[in-house]
């Protein structure tokens, strides 16, 4: 305070006009940000009337932690203590690594979070599955030492069937025609298609369950089936068996509908110089240009020849753009909106996607039926069901516990770099017969069941080192090296701490926290607007800024929200408010003293400043230890709070003080009203009063 | 109308005092019901859809299949909260096996929301970070009050407020804690990382409290009047920033409320924590923070005279 002037600063009209617009500008782009849905739907409409193409906005949501969206949080303990100290790092790097892939394939979680973290002397790597439950999988497939496996070719073909088992396969089969023949019989004979259902069906037992019934078929499921449903009559069962991959059947037409409608269509498409798979160097406006042109001349005579020599598509000079006949969901979003709402016979477009501008030529639609079958079946082996088709790799006896490290090097002639690997004595002995078999021949390198390099052998590699080159990056390399290094050097990894939440109690506790959010928003902004009257309004106006700048900023640095977090933030609505509490009652006083409005509101501010400053800046050094601390619980808590007091003291002094002198400047005369609370001037102003007022530098 | 803080400010020390050796007394006698964050150990959450078994049941088919000294605790209206040392997966699975397996019915299916694993390293981890975080925060803030306090270093020295606002905010603290250790002890109430959140939260607050009448009181002294004595600036300032204490306290209430009563189960006694925090925080940056600052000036002229005679 000392080192402030006290003459306070007044901005001219016009300046405070630019900030308030400044501040409604942040407050529609923050809304935009947080609520893109309902930017994109304006956006779109502004697009259809002036055809001017804005991008729309990534319509993402909030980044939920596990406790809201339900998962699996697995920290595991990598044992490192069998590893030279300068490989450690990395061999965690390398497990890490493993785990995500294992993930990622093994349970088919699209966006694992692995991450390792160091405690002391201690690696751990902690593991986020979101929307996984089963737990126990997880752990097993993540718990597994990686497998590294050297495969060369596989020459051998199967063998053919012996003799016996011919006899034996032809024998189930003709058994399995009987069968169902009996079936056809008795079904002829009953009229009972169910009973038969019971008695014959080898279907699977949900299948039989529902009497056979296999619901509503198109001609990609059975197509055998679908193909005698067109024919059939509704209610008819077949007269003849329906061979099927899988087996025979008889078959039961219950009813037909029309299934959805194809589209067929042909496309030119101009892309344009950073567009998906682009390799021409127009510019997007170029190709705006072209592919208007082009549309001002396309009929649907002329459509394939222009395509062929027009279309910036790979081989549209052969298909002339023809796309055949597509469903829905099949095409990007936008072509396939154009697409089905276009007549038949029409050209439609430019329509944007991130391939270019397209013309759509809409050359048909079809509907095709789709048909509720029941169904009989009786399963049939074929030989392959006998003897299993030959793998095109077979193993080698080489595995990554022979492999003693592998490393990024550059081949120090043509500087390319490469992979190598060193093996163990047995491990040299076995690598070295298999080169000599294989030169001129791929070998395949297995990681986990997974081939993850297929190099040729040139040489015969007898003294145990051999490289792996491929026109690889540096970073390819090294991930391959890291990759191999986790197979050769598996590092035991121990779990030390679990965590499972169902997706019903995450859900549950992102509808009570808005809802409690929700009513703490609404019962803060009642008492200050009840208490405070205008400037109270206007500080609920502040508030309204505050949230939607908070939680554009939660989304745009992608903070994960957690229930914690969540927590955080309405609490930080609460205080949110006390810096705009701290000036109001400074402008109260100020106004006791029979200052003039803008005076008093100019003086309030400056004043409560200092409290303001020096009291968030406490709570911050709080929130800094509290992410220190490092668990998700308390991170989550601490970010946003330490967020919501930065934006907070941001929107209560720029957005308030602001927004006041604006609202100020409507007052014909400088004095408060019944609008503000305790505008009346003091009658006998304390001695103490005078002497701070007075106080000039 | 100005009230005489300072003048009373005896009683309520003293009733503060009290709370403060009652709180103490609390946590040296039960101490802290520590959660599976901090001992290390398994928590499985499971919901019955009809009748849930008693307690004794469940101890005794998981004692069958090696899992032994388990605590069930009941948690809302058809849930059981099972505690347990350290399981490995394949020990949970075989503890959730048996509880389905002995207890459930077509009509009384069990399901298990939420399973928790905190092995003791972690548990470890998470005690001494907590504990360094609490040190941490108190030395931060006094340094910072030191500094932001500069100017003011008569008749108390800058460092003096960062101390009594320290004061204040441990009395706040050891407050939540006793309360805390009482529910514990009573009640079963666990304390957890979010209750350290909680207090680390109300370590800022109760500081940010005080900084604000402190503030109003530093303001004062610079530009006092020869005849003022700090009792009177001290009485003043708190008078005039009495209607931000109550009403910033009023808007973090109703926040706080909302988050009780709508914010679902599990933040229940983290937010229980921080509403007694923030209470007592506003509290005593009035009736404690302020008036001690008086104490420690007559203190200080005590001294000085005896000094000089």
């Amino acid at each position: 305070m000392a080192k402030t002037t006290n003459v306070a600063k007044t901005a001219t009209r016009s300046q405070v006009k630019w900030r308030v617009a400044g501040i409604a500008v942040l407050f529609v782009v923050s809304l935009f940000v947080v609520l893109p849905s309902y930017a994109n739907k304006g956006i779109s409409w502004v697009n259809d009337k002036t055809n001017l193409g804005i991008p729309t906005l990534p319509a993402k949501g909030f980044n939920l932690g596990l406790d809201l969206q339900g998962g699996v949080q697995l920290q595991y303990k990598a044992d490192v203590s069998d590893i030279a100290p300068s490989d450690q790092a990395d061999s965690v790097e390398g497990v890490r690594d493993v785990i995500e892939r294992r993930v990622r394939g093994g349970l088919g979680v699209s966006e694992p979070s692995v991450q390792t973290s160091r405690v002391g002397d201690e690696y751990r790597v902690i593991v986020e599955l979101p929307g996984v439950t089963d737990v126990t999988e997880a752990i097993k497939l993540i718990g597994e030492t990686p497998v590294l496996e050297f495969k060369e070719q596989n020459t051998e073909t199967a063998r053919s069937l012996t003799a016996d088992e011919q006899k034996q396969l032809t024998a189930y089969n003709n058994a399995a025609n009987t069968k169902i023949k009996t079936a056809l019989k008795e079904i002829n004979k009953t009229k009972d298609f169910l009973a038969a259902v019971a008695k014959y069906s080898e279907d699977s037992t949900s299948t039989i369950a529902k009497n056979g019934e296999l619901g509503f078929i198109d001609d990609t499921i059975y197509p055998e089936i679908y193909a005698w449903a067109a024919k059939a009559s509704i209610g008819a069962v077949s007269q003849s068996v329906i061979t099927t991959s899988d087996g025979l059947n008889l078959a039961k037409k219950i009813s037909e509908r029309d299934g959805e409608t194809k589209v067929k269509a042909s496309h030119i498409l101009i892309c344009y110089k950073d567009a998906t798979g682009c390799e021409k160097e127009w510019s997007k406006e170029d190709a705006k240009a072209k592919i208007e042109s082009l549309k001002a001349t396309a009929t649907a005579e002329n459509f394939v020849s222009l395509a062929k020599s027009n279309s910036t598509e790979p081989n549209a000079s052969e298909t002339g753009g023809d796309l055949g006949t597509f469903g829905k969901g099949e095409m990007i979003e936008a072509f396939e909106t154009a697409a089905y709402s276009a007549k038949v016979g029409e050209i439609v477009g430019p329509i944007e996607t991130e391939y270019g501008y397209h013309l759509i030529y809409k050359s048909g639609e079809v509907t095709p039926k789709e048909y509720e079958v029941a169904r009989i079946f009786v399963d049939t082996k074929t030989a392959t069901d006998i003897v299993p088709p030959v793998d095109a790799w077979k193993t080698t006896g080489l595995t990554g516990s022979q492999l003693k490290r592998a490393e990024v090097t550059q081949d120090s002639s043509s500087g390319e770099i490469q992979v190598s690997l060193q093996f163990d004595s047995e491990g040299t002995k076995l690598f070295s017969d298999i080169t000599t078999r294989n030169v001129g021949q791929p070998v395949a390198i297995y990681l986990d069941g997974e081939s993850i390099s297929e190099p040729t052998v040139n040489v015969a590699i007898t003294d145990g080192n051999a490289v792996i080159s491929g026109g690889f990056t540096w970073d390819e390399a090294k991930l391959l090296a890291q990759r191999l290094n986790s197979g050769a050097l598996p590092v035991p990894v121990e779990l030390i701490s679990q965590q499972k939440i169902d997706a019903s109690l995450g859900s549950d506790s992102i509808d009570s926290s808005f809802k409690a959010g929700f009513i703490g928003l609404i019962c803060v902004a009642l008492f200050m607007i009840l208490y405070y009257r205008l400037p109270g309004l206007v500080s609920v106006v502040a508030l309204l800024v505050y949230t939607g700048v908070t939680l554009g900023i939660f989304k745009l640095i992608g903070a994960t929200l957690t229930l914690s977090g969540i927590a955080g933030f309405i609490l930080s609505i609460g205080m949110a408010v006390d810096a705009n509490v701290l000036v109001f009652e400074r402008l109260k006083e100020e106004l006791q003293f029979g200052k003039g409005l803008r005076a008093a509101s100019e003086e309030a501010f400056l004043r409560a400043w200092s409290s303001i400053r020096d009291s968030n800046i406490t709570t911050m050094i709080s929130c800094v230890f509290l992410v220190w601390i490092g668990t998700g619980f308390v991170q989550g808590f601490a970010v946003t709070l330490l967020l919501g007091v930065l934006v907070s003291m941001f929107t209560a002094v720029i957005v308030t003080r602001n927004l006041m002198r604006w609202v100020f400047g409507f007052f014909r005369h400088d004095t408060a009203n019944w609008m503000f609370y305790g505008h009346k001037k003091a009658e006998v102003v304390p001695a103490v009063n005078v002497q701070s007022n007075n106080k000039q530098q | 109308m100005t009230i005489p803080f300072v003048k009373y400010s005896k009683f309520w020390l003293f009733v503060s005092a009290g709370l403060a050796v009652l709180g103490i007394a609390a946590i040296a006698t039960w101490g802290l019901k520590w959660g599976i964050d901090f001992t290390g150990g398994s928590l499985m959450d499971l919901t019955f859809t009809g009748a849930r078994p008693e307690n004794t049941a469940v101890v005794a088919a998981l004692e069958e299949v090696g899992v032994s000294n388990a605590l069930v605790q009941k948690s809302g209206d058809n849930g059981l909260i099972v505690r347990t040392a350290t399981m490995t997966e394949e020990s949970h699975q075989k503890a959730l096996a048996t509880i389905k397996k002995e207890f459930e019915t077509k009509d009384n299916v069990i399901s298990e929301p939420s399973f928790e694993m905190i092995g003791p390293s972690v548990s470890q981890q998470l005690r001494q970070r907590s504990l360094w975080a609490i040190i941490l925060v108190c030395i931060g803030i006094m340094i910072y009050i030191a500094y932001a306090f500069r100017a003011v270093t008569r008749p108390v020295p800058s460092w003096k407020y960062g101390a009594l606002a320290i004061i204040a905010m441990l009395h706040d603290v050891v407050i939540v804690i006793g309360i805390f250790s009482v529910l514990g002890h009573f009640a079963g109430v666990e304390v957890d990382t979010t209750f350290v959140v909680a207090v680390l939260t109300i370590l800022g607050f109760s500081v940010h409290d005080t900084i604000v009448v402190y503030d109003r009181i530093r303001e004062k002294l610079l530009h006092r009047g020869q005849s003022q004595t700090l009792e009177e600036i001290v009485d003043s300032g708190l008078n005039q920033t009495l209607g931000r204490s109550i009403n910033t306290t009023v808007t973090v209430m109703i926040t706080l409320f909302a988050m009780y009563f709508f914010g679902g189960a599990s933040i229940h006694n983290f937010v229980l924590a921080l509403l007694i925090g923030f209470v007592a925080g506003a509290y005593s940056s009035i009736f404690i923070a302020s008036p001690l600052l008086v104490y420690v000036e007559r203190w200080q002229r005590r001294n000085l005279t005896a000094k000089k005679a």
